[in-house]
C-alpha cells in the first residue's frame, strides 16, 4: 500500500483496473475504425462523423440496456419491443398538446415504468428473467400495435434535424449518458448492480438491497431502450410498431462482443460500449461494401460465435503450453 | 388438503389438471370447442410444439437452451422438398437426409457449447441468425411446395381416425420419457443440469452428453419441421419462428426449471396442449392483433405464476 | 470476568424447519471483552443460532436481547445497526470488484449521494492494516487466493466497527501465518471491549483464544461454562459427551505394496515439474499452506485438468489419465474439498448421488436396473451408517453425512487409488473419526490413499508419508518418525527444507 496517496488515487486506480483484459478489444475497435476511415474518408468530416455516430447511437443505448441487466445476472428479450414502443409513443404524443417535451417525458416514463414492473416481477415473484421478458415482449408489442397499428405518426422536422442532422448532437448525447452512467456507478446502488450480479447472497448479507437493485436495473434498462426508440423515430421521421425487432439480438451480440458475461458481475460497461461500436462499424462496412442484408445475418452469426470462441481457444491454447 | 398440496408439489400433474379445467370450462361455454374434431385439431397442433419441446426439454434439463429450433424447423421445411430425390417414390430418402441435416446442425450447436465454450444461449442464437441468412441465399424468398409422398402422408393421414402427427408425438413422448426416467443418460443430464462440476468430477462426460443432447434437439426440431411441412404442404421463410417461444414456454409451463436439473417431459406434454388451447381461445375472442399479443403474453405470465413458481432463481 | 451486561443475548430461543426442531430452548449471552466459543457437532444447530443472532432468521419463540433490551422483529438491517457483524463460512465477496469496494459494500461512506472514495480509502486502509492485508486496495478480489479472500471478509466485518463480532470457522482456509494474525486481532478486539463469538472445529484454537464456551448438542445447550482449567481432552468430552478414545486409528505395520503412482516432471496448474510416487497400502499426506498446488496435483492425477509429465505410470496406465472417465475406469477416484459445489448434486436425492458414478455399470441393455440400484444404495447407506430416507435431497444432510455420501458413492467402483482433498474440512469430530477409520481400512485392504489436508494433526497422526508442497514444488518428503507438526509447518513456510526422498 502506498503511503498517504492523494484523494483521487483509489477511484482512479480502480477505474484504470477496469480496462484490464480489454486491450485486445480496444485494438480491434481502433483497427476497424482506421479501416473504415480509409475506406470511407467521409467519416472524417463533421457531417460524416455525425451520420456515423447516429447509426451507432441507438445500438449503443440498447447495448447499455442489455449489459446493465447482464451485469446484474439477468437478461432481457424485450429490448426490441421496447424500442418499437418508444418510437410509437414518440410519434403519437409529439403532435399532441404537450408537444415535444411531453413526448419525451411520456417515452421516458413508459420505459421506466415497464422496466420497473418487469423488474418487480422478476425480483419479488422469483420468476426467471428470460421467461418474464419473453412474455413481456408480447405484451409490449401488443401495446405498440394498438397505439399505432401501421407505421406513421408525427415527429416534428426540427427534432429530426437536431438529432439526426449534420451535427454531432447524437454523439454529445451519448457522452452525456456515459457520464451519467459513471456517476451512477459511483453510488452505492450502482456498485450494488455488480455485487448482486456476482454473489447475490453475499451482497444481501452485506446490506445491499438486492431486490431494489434489480428493479432499478430493469427500470434504467427500460428507460435506455425506450429512449433508443425515440431516437429511431426521430431518425426515420415516424413511428413503426416493429422497427425495434433486430435490436434484441444486436444488443446481446454487442454486449457479448464487449466481454460481458452471462452469469452476472462479469464484464464492464466500457467493454459493452466498445462491443456496440465494433458491431456498428462491421454492419456499416458490410452495408457499404454492398453485401445483401441476408449476408449480414450470416456474418453476424459467425462474428458472435467467434467473439466468444476465440478468447476461449486462446485460453485453452495457453493452458496447454 | 394433503392431496391438494401434493398436486401443487407436482407441476406436471398441476399443468395437466389446468388443461382439463380449461377444456371443461371452454367446452361448456363456447359452442364447437368441445367437438371431437376441434379437440383433435388442437392436439394435432400441440403435437408439433410437443415434438420441438421434446428436444428443448432435454436441453433445458441439462442447464442449456436451444434458441435455434425455430430456424431448424424452417430449414427442414424449406430444404426437404429441394433435397428429396425425384427418383425415390417413397420419399423416405428425403426425410432421412433432412433429419440428418437437422441433427448435424444440432451437433454443431453442441460442439460450439462443448468445445468452444460458447454459452448455449449465444451459440444457438448465432446459429439461428446464421441459418436465417443462409436460407434466403440458398432458397430465395419464395415458398416451396412439397411433393414428397411420405411427408404428405405424415401430415394428412389419419389411421383409425387419429392424425399421424399425434401418433408420432406419442412415439416421441414414450422415447423421451424412457430416456429421462429409465436410462442412465437421463440421470446424467439431470446431474449435469443441477451441478455440472460435481457431475464432471463424478465421471459424467460433459462434452459427450452436450453433443448428444443438442444433436437430439436438432433431430426433434427437424422431425417437427417435417410434420409442419406435411400439415401445411408448403415451406416458407419464417414458418418455424413461432415454435421457438412455444417450445420454451411449454417446457416452463410444465414445471421444468429453466435453470436445469429439475423437471420432466411429462410436464411438457400438458404444457404444449395448454399453449395451443390458450392460442385457440384468444383467436375465438375477436380482437385486433395488438390485443391478441397482449393477451397471449399476459396469459403466459399468469400461467407461469401458477406453475412456474417453483422455478426459483 | 466481572459481571457486565451482555451486548447480545438469546433467551430460550426455539427454531424449527418444516416441523423438525433445530433449536430447543437455547440460551447464550455475549459479553463485551470476552471471546465466547460455540462448539457442537455438525447439525447441532450452530448455524441456525448464528442466523438468529444476526437477524437472518426469526426465532419461533424466545427473545433476542440487544444491550439487555428485547428486540421485536430482528432483521439483518437491525442487527447491523446494533453493531453486530458476522464472518460467515461462505464468502460474501464480489470477484470483479476491488478489495476496497468489497470491504465497503453495504456501508459506503457517501458524499452528495456518491461513494466517497477518499474516505473509503482511509477507512479500508485502516482495517486492512489490522488484518495484515498488504495487497493494493484497487486489486480485484478475483486475483486473491482463498485464504486472502477470507482475510478480506474479516476486514469487511471490521470496517463496520462492530460491537459484536461473530466468526464462523474463520480459519478453515487460512494459512498458519494468517491464522496467527487473526489470533492477535481477536486479542486486540477483546481488549477494546468487543464481544466475540468464535465457532471452530479446531479445538487447539478454541483453547488458545476463548474464555468461555457454549456447547450445543441436538439443539440444546449441554455446557455453558468458563474455559479456565479445561484441557483438550476436557473440551472433547464436553462436545461429545463421553470419552472419545483416540481420534486416529493405529498405523498398519507393513506398507510395501506395488507402486501405484509414479510420475516424473509432473506439471499441472500450479504444480511445476515435481516427481512423485506412491505404493499400494499407503496413506500419503499432501501438506502445505493453502493454495500451493495440492488441489492441482490431485486433479492432474485424476485427469480433470490438463497435466503433463515426462514419465507417468498411474494405476496401471502407462500415462496420465486424459479425462475423468479414463481415471475412473482405471480405478482412480476423487473426493473434492468443496463437497457442496464439486462433490454432490445438492438438490438431488441421496440415492441419485450415491449411484451417479455407477449408473453405466448397473444398466442392462441400455436401461437402468432399478432393483440392482436399490440394492446397491441400501448396501452403501448401511455400510456408511447414513440414516433415514435415501429419497431426501442430499442438501438436507449435515456436513458430515454429506461428506460420507461424497465418499461412499465411489465404493462400488472398488477403487485402487483414492484422491481425497481435505475430506474432514468442516466435519464434526465423530464423523472425522469414522472417516479416519475408513481411510486406514482402505489402506489395509491394499488401496492407495492420497490425502491432501489443511489439518496438520491429521497429516501427522494418520499418514504413513507426507509430502509438503510450497509454490508448486516439493518442499519436503517426510516419513516415519520424521513426520511432526514442526517439520510440516516449517517446510510449508519455507523455513527449512528437508529434501530426503522417502
Amino acid at each position: 500500500m502506498s503511503a498517504v496517496p492523494s484523494s483521487g488515487w483509489l477511484y482512479g486506480a480502480i477505474q484504470r483496473g477496469r480496462n484490464r483484459g480489454l486491450g485486445g478489444l480496444y485494438l480491434v475497435v481502433a483497427a476497424f475504425l482506421v479501416l473504415y476511415a480509409v475506406l470511407f474518408p467521409g467519416i472524417l468530416s463533421v457531417s460524416g462523423f455525425s451520420k456515423f455516430t447516429q447509426n451507432w447511437f441507438p445500438l449503443a443505448l440498447v447495448t447499455m440496456a442489455q449489459a446493465l441487466l447482464m451485469l446484474n445476472g439477468g437478461i432481457t428479450l424485450a429490448i426490441g419491443p421496447l424500442v418499437s414502443l418508444g418510437a410509437v409513443i414518440a410519434a403519437t404524443t409529439m403532435g399532441g398538446a404537450l408537444g415535444v417535451p411531453g413526448g419525451i417525458l411520456a417515452v421516458a416514463l413508459a420505459g421506466l415504468a415497464i422496466g420497473a414492473v418487469t423488474g418487480a416481477i422478476v425480483a419479488h415473484l422469483r420468476l426467471p428473467a428470460i421467461i418474464v421478458t419473453l412474455a413481456g415482449s408480447f405484451i409490449i408489442t401488443g401495446v405498440a400495435l394498438i397505439l399505432l397499428p401501421r407505421p406513421g405518426g408525427f415527429i416534428p422536422d426540427w427534432l429530426s434535424t437536431t438529432l439526426a442532422g449534420h451535427t454531432p448532437v447524437a454523439f454529445l448525447l451519448l457522452v452525456a449518458i456515459l457520464l451519467a452512467w459513471k456517476a451512477f456507478l459511483a453510488t452505492p446502488l450502482g456498485i450494488g448492480i455488480y455485487a448482486a450480479g456476482d454473489n447475490p447472497i453475499g451482497a444481501f448479507r452485506s446490506g445491499v438491497p438486492v431486490e431494489r437493485v434489480k428493479i432499478v436495473a430493469f427500470a434504467l434498462s427500460g428507460l435506455l431502450a425506450a429512449l433508443a426508440g425515440l431516437f429511431v423515430a426521430a431518425q426515420t421521421g415516424s413511428g413503426d410498431p416493429v422497427i425495434g425487432t433486430p435490436f434484441t439480438l444486436n444488443s446481446i451480440a454487442a454486449a457479448v462482443l464487449g466481454g460481458v458475461g452471462f452469469l452476472g458481475g462479469k464484464g464492464t460497461m466500457r467493454g459493452a460500449i466498445c462491443g456496440s461500436l465494433l458491431l456498428s462499424v462491421m454492419i456499416n462496412v458490410m452495408f457499404f461494401l454492398g453485401f445483401p442484408p441476408v449476408a449480414q445475418y450470416v456474418a453476424q452469426g459467425l462474428i458472435i460465435v467467434g467473439a466468444v470462441a476465440v478468447p476461449e481457444l486462446l485460453k485453452q491454447w495457453r493452458a496447454r503450453r | 388438503m394433503k392431496a391438494v398440496k401434493a398436486v401443487f408439489r407436482n407441476p406436471s400433474l398441476l399443468t395437466f389438471l389446468l388443461v382439463a379445467l380449461v377444456w371443461l370450462v371452454a367446452s361448456l361455454t363456447l359452442r364447437g370447442f368441445g367437438a371431437y374434431g376441434h379437440l383433435r385439431y388442437l392436439l394435432e397442433l400441440a403435437a408439433v410444439i410437443g415434438i420441438v419441446a421434446a428436444g428443448q426439454t432435454l436441453v433445458i434439463l441439462m442447464g442449456g437452451i436451444d434458441l435455434s429450433v425455430g430456424a431448424v424447423i424452417t430449414v427442414t421445411a424449406i430444404l426437404l422438398p429441394l433435397i428429396s430425390p425425384a427418383a425415390d417414390p417413397t420419399g423416405l430418402v428425403g426425410i432421412v437426409l433432412a433429419l440428418a441435416l437437422a441433427t448435424g446442425i444440432g451437433l454443431l450447436n453442441g460442439a460450439g457449447a462443448a468445445y468452444l465454450r460458447v454459452p448455449p444461449i449465444i451459440m444457438t442464437l448465432a446459429m439461428a441468425t446464421f441459418l436465417q441468412g443462409l436460407l434466403v441465399i440458398v432458397a430465395g424468398g419464395s415458398a416451396v411446395t412439397v411433393s414428397n409422398p411420405a411427408v404428405i402422408l405424415l401430415g394428412q393421414a389419419r389411421p383409425l381416425g387419429i392424425p399421424a402427427g399425434i401418433l408420432l408425438w406419442i412415439v416421441v413422448s414414450i422415447v423421451v420419457l424412457l430416456i429421462i426416467h429409465r436410462m442412465p443418460l437421463g440421470a446424467r443430464f439431470l446431474a449435469l443440469g443441477a451441478n455440472p462440476l460435481a457431475a464432471r468430477l463424478s465421471g459424467v462426460s460433459v462434452a459427450r452428453n452436450t453433443l448428444l443432447l443438442y444433436a437430439l434437439s436438432g433431430f426433434f426440431a427437424g422431425l417437427a419441421g417435417i410434420l409442419v411441412l406435411g400439415m401445411n404442404r408448403q415451406g416458407y421463410v419464417g414458418i418455424g419462428d413461432p415454435y421457438l417461444l412455444m417450445s420454451i414456454a411449454a417446457v416452463v409451463l410444465g414445471g421444468t426449471s429453466i435453470l436445469g436439473g429439475r423437471g420432466t417431459y411429462a410436464g411438457t406434454i400438458p404444457g404444449a396442449i395448454l399453449l395451443v388451447t390458450t392460442t385457440a381461445l384468444i383467436t375465438v375472442v375477436n380482437a385486433s392483433p395488438g390485443w391478441r399479443s397482449i393477451m397471449f403474453g399476459s396469459l403466459i405470465l399468469a400461467l407461469l405464476l401458477i406453475s412456474g413458481r417453483e422455478a426459483r432463481r | 470476568m466481572t459481571e457486565t451486561r451482555p451486548l447480545l443475548e438469546a433467551r430460550q430461543v426455539f427454531k424449527g424447519f418444516f416441523g423438525n426442531p433445530v433449536l430447543k430452548g437455547v440460551d447464550i449471552a455475549l459479553h463485551p471483552g470476552r471471546v465466547h466459543a460455540l462448539l457442537g457437532e455438525n447439525g447441532a444447530g450452530k448455524s441456525t443460532l448464528i442466523n438468529l443472532l444476526s437477524g437472518a432468521l426469526q426465532p419461533d419463540s424466545g427473545t433476542i436481547l440487544v444491550d439487555g433490551r428485547p428486540v421485536g422483529r430482528f432483521s439483518p438491517a437491525a442487527a447491523r445497526a446494533a453493531g453486530i457483524a458476522v464472518v460467515q463460512q461462505e464468502l460474501s465477496l464480489t470477484a470483479d470488484l476491488s478489495i476496497a469496494e468489497n470491504i465497503g459494500l453495504g456501508a459506503f461512506p457517501r458524499r452528495f449521494g456518491l461513494i466517497d472514495y477518499a474516505a473509503l480509502q482511509k477507512g479500508v486502509g485502516e482495517v486492512c492494516a489490522m488484518v495484515g492485508l498488504t495487497e493494493p486496495l484497487d486489486m480485484p478480489v478475483a486475483d486473491l487466493s482463498l485464504g486472502r479472500r477470507q482475510m478480506v471478509e474479516i476486514a469487511k466485518a471490521l470496517f463496520r466497527k462492530p460491537r459484536v463480532l461473530i466468526l464462523d470457522e474463520p480459519t478453515s482456509s487460512l494459512s498458519a501465518h494468517e491464522a496467527g494474525i487473526l489470533a492477535r486481532l481477536i486479542g486486540t478486539l477483546r481488549d477494546r471491549g468487543t464481544a466475540l463469538l468464535y465457532i471452530s472445529h479446531r479445538l487447539n484454537e478454541v483453547q488458545a483464544l476463548c474464555a468461555h464456551v457454549t456447547v450445543l448438542k441436538d439443539g440444546g445447550v449441554t455446557a455453558d461454562q468458563s474455559l479456565a482449567g479445561i484441557d483438550g481432552e476436557g473440551l472433547v468430552r464436553l462436545m461429545v459427551g463421553r470419552e472419545t478414545g483416540d481420534l486416529f486409528p493405529p498405523r498398519s505395520v507393513n506398507v510395501s505394496g506395488a507402486t501405484r503412482i509414479s510420475v516424473e516432471k509432473f506439471s499441472a496448474g500450479l504444480m511445476r515439474e515435481i516427481g512423485f510416487s506412491a505404493r499400494a497400502g499407503e496413506i500419503v499426506g499432501i501438506g502445505g499452506l493453502v493454495g500451493q498446488g495440492q488441489e492441482d496435483l490431485l486433479l492432474g492425477l485424476y485427469g480433470a485438468i490438463p497435466a503433463r509429465a515426462d514419465h507417468a505410470e498411474v494405476s496401471g496406465l502407462p500415462r496420465l489419465p486424459a479425462h475423468v472417465g479414463e481415471a475412473n475406469a482405471a480405478g482412480i477416484v476423487y473426493v473434492p474439498a468443496d463437497r457442496k459445489h464439486e462433490g454432490l448434486v445438492l438438490p438431488h436425492s441421496i440415492a441419485v448421488n450415491l449411484i451417479l458414478p455407477s449408473l453405466g455399470r448397473l444398466a442392462r441393455r441400455g436401461f437402468r436396473d432399478r432393483a440392482a440400484e436399490a440394492g446397491l444404495i441400501a448396501d452403501l447407506a448401511r455400510r456408511l451408517t447414513i440414516k433415514g430416507d435415501v429419497a431426501r435431497p442430499v442438501q438436507a444432510l449435515s456436513g458430515g453425512n454429506q461428506q460420507k455420501v461424497a465418499l461412499a458413492k465411489w465404493l462400488p467402483l472398488d477403487p485402487s487409488i483414492l484422491l481425497l482433498n481435505d475430506p474432514t474440512r468442516g466435519v464434526d469430530i465423530e464423523t472425522k473419526r469414522e472417516i479416519y477409520l475408513m481411510l486406514r481400512a482402505f489402506a489395509t485392504e491394499g488401496r492407495l490413499v492420497i490425502l491432501a489436508s489443511s489439518d496438520t494433526p491429521e497429516l501427522v497422526h494418520l499418514c504413513d508419508r507426507v509430502v509438503v508442497l510450497r509454490e508448486g514444488r516439493v518442499a519436503a518428503r517426510l516419513s516415519g518418525a520424521a513426520i511432526s507438526e514442526e517439520a510440516i509447518v516449517g517446510a510449508a513456510m519455507g523455513i527449512h527444507e528437508q529434501g530426503e526422498a522417502a
